[in-house]
Formats: structure tokens, sequence, C-alpha cells
């Protein structure tokens, strides 16, 4: 990241030298960015062929957990205003 | 009472893409927090921690948070074009997770210096080897030790525990050149990458930020 300003991004200040807490907050800023999944992934080379196969398999994956969750959620409701007032 | 920054982004290929909300565990935060925090929505921006088009919105009691992993519903997105300002310390402590910027005057010193004077502790966690060099913040090398020079040979030096010695060997020599307070940085994912932290803090280091820099190609080299 020679291009990039550096102390920036992905950086965490540690409070109180809780250096263990600011770990584990960069380390979950990272993956959830996903920078750990993909350097991991590039430590060895993926053919394309099956970089395109992975990339729509977890695209399914993610609309089809995302309708389940939708689903659950609509599902699970049970505080709410009656239905079927007035009939 | 710490101010707390949410980021999320909607990529333009409508992929939620979520930049972390860094909160301390252990507070409740729903309930304590009284003023503003950041949401922003960003259109085409890149998923990395980019701090310019980051807005402050003052929605006191807003219950959209998207710190904890909820289900996935989309929450109230405001967007607007403001530049990013960091907490302002009203009364007692106020702690941001992101560092001063280089631009911005904070009041935060170490040691008598900026955040920008203070000197960097590299850490190269490699596969099999993990290296630490201490360097002043203009770069020049101040200390360099590895988990060879330690002594180990071949595979143990791919051990945490090799890094974490390596670690209290490098916090030793810096301290004897007068060094206390470091940045860190670390480059790459070895096993050495949070022993070797744990090393510096044991040494007797004391640590202000840790910043990541493991490179990351945009398809570059074939790996």
């Amino acid at each position: 990241m020679a291009r990039h300003l550096r102390f920036i991004a992905r950086t965490v200040m540690v409070q109180d030298g809780n250096v263990d807490t600011a770990y584990k907050n960069l380390n979950r800023m990272l993956t959830q960015d996903g920078i750990i999944d993909a350097v991991k992934r590039r430590r060895y080379f993926e053919k394309p062929c099956r970089e395109r196969r992975r990339k729509n398999f977890e695209n399914c994956r993610r609309i089809y957990h995302m309708e389940m969750a939708r689903k659950i959620a609509f599902v699970s409701r049970t505080n709410r205003e009656d239905p079927w007032l007035g009939c | 009472m710490v101010a707390y920054i949410n980021l999320r982004l909607l990529s333009a290929t409508g992929k939620l893409l979520r930049l972390p909300s860094i909160h301390e565990p252990e507070e409740v935060w729903p309930s304590q927090w009284s003023r503003g925090f950041c949401m922003v929505l960003v259109e085409s921006v890149p998923s990395t921690l980019c701090r310019q088009l980051i807005t402050p919105l003052n929605v006191n009691g807003t219950a959209s948070q998207c710190g904890i992993r909820r289900l996935p519903q989309l929450r109230p997105l405001f967007l607007s074009a403001v530049s990013h300002q960091e907490a302002e310390a009203s009364t007692g402590k106020d702690f941001s997770h992101l560092p001063p910027m280089p631009g911005q005057d904070s009041p935060l010193r170490w040691a008598g210096k900026k955040f920008e004077e203070l000197p960097i502790i590299h850490i190269k966690a490699t596969y099999n080897n993990t290296h630490i060099q201490l360097t002043d913040s203009a770069g020049q090398s101040l200390v360099r030790t590895s988990c060879g020079t330690e002594g180990f040979k071949n595979s143990k030096k791919s051990t945490p525990i090799a890094a974490q010695t390596a670690g209290i060997s490098a916090a030793a020599k810096a301290t004897v050149k007068g060094v206390t307070f470091v940045r860190v940085v670390v480059k790459g994912l070895g096993p050495g990458r949070l022993s070797a932290i744990k090393g510096l803090t044991m040494g007797g280091l004391q640590l202000v930020s840790i910043t990541d820099n493991t490179p990351v190609p945009h398809n570059g080299c074939r790996p």
C-alpha cells in the first residue's frame, strides 16, 4: 500500500493498554471487510473457472440466507395488532 | 461517553457490504449513548475503511445500530456529504478508535510526541518466519530482530513462541534506545502475528495503535 496514506485505513487505537481488545477489533474489521478471506485465498492461485463458480455459489448462498432470515423474522412475529380485527 | 462510528456501504451491485462498527464489547451501548453517531450510505465506494466520505449525523436515539450482526434488514440509511469529524471530548475521557489524522491537531500526545512522530514497529508475519523491525517515524531503522536471530531454526521459526521471543528481544533493545510508545504495523497472516504483539507488550513497550498493512493486490501478480 505504498500509494496510500499510511495509518489511516485498517488502524485501531489501543485503549488503556488493552492490546487484546484492539487486536480483536482489528481482526473483526478485517474479516467483515473481507480482507482476511482474500489474503487466505490468494495464497495459492485460484483458476478463473473455479473463481467464477465460487462467486456464483456465494451469491446464491447469500440470497438464500437473506430470504430465509426474512422469512424467519416474519414467521416469528408474535406481538402484533390483530390482523382479523372486525371480522 | 464514547461516540461510535458505524458505516455501511451499499455497493452499486446492490450487495450489502458492511463496514464494521467498532465498539467495546463490555459496554452496553444502545442504552448509554446520548450523542450522535455516524451512519453513511455511500454508493460505489470501495469497501475499505475510507474515511473521506464518512458523515457525522446527530441522530440521537435512532434505533438503527449496525454494530451487532442482526437479521439483514435494511436500516434507514442517511446520505450526506460532510467530511469526517472526530468525537468531541465532553465530560470524561473520550476515546476514538480511529487514529488522529495528519491534518487534524488532536490533543493526544505520547511522551510528548504527536501520533505522526511516534516510532513504528513493522511486524512481517510470513508463514515460515516473523520479522520485527523498529524504525523511527521517518523510516530509519533502529532495531531489527527475527525468529532466526533469536536462535530458532527451520520449522521452529514458524511458531508463535518464536515470534514472542523475537518480540521480547525487540522490546528490550528498543527500551535500551529509549523508546517507550510505538505504533505497530502488521503485515501478513502468519502464525506469529498476534504473539509478536504480545511479546512486545511483555517486553515492556507501550502500544499506541495497531495497523494492518497486509498487501492485497487488486489482481496483480499470480501467487
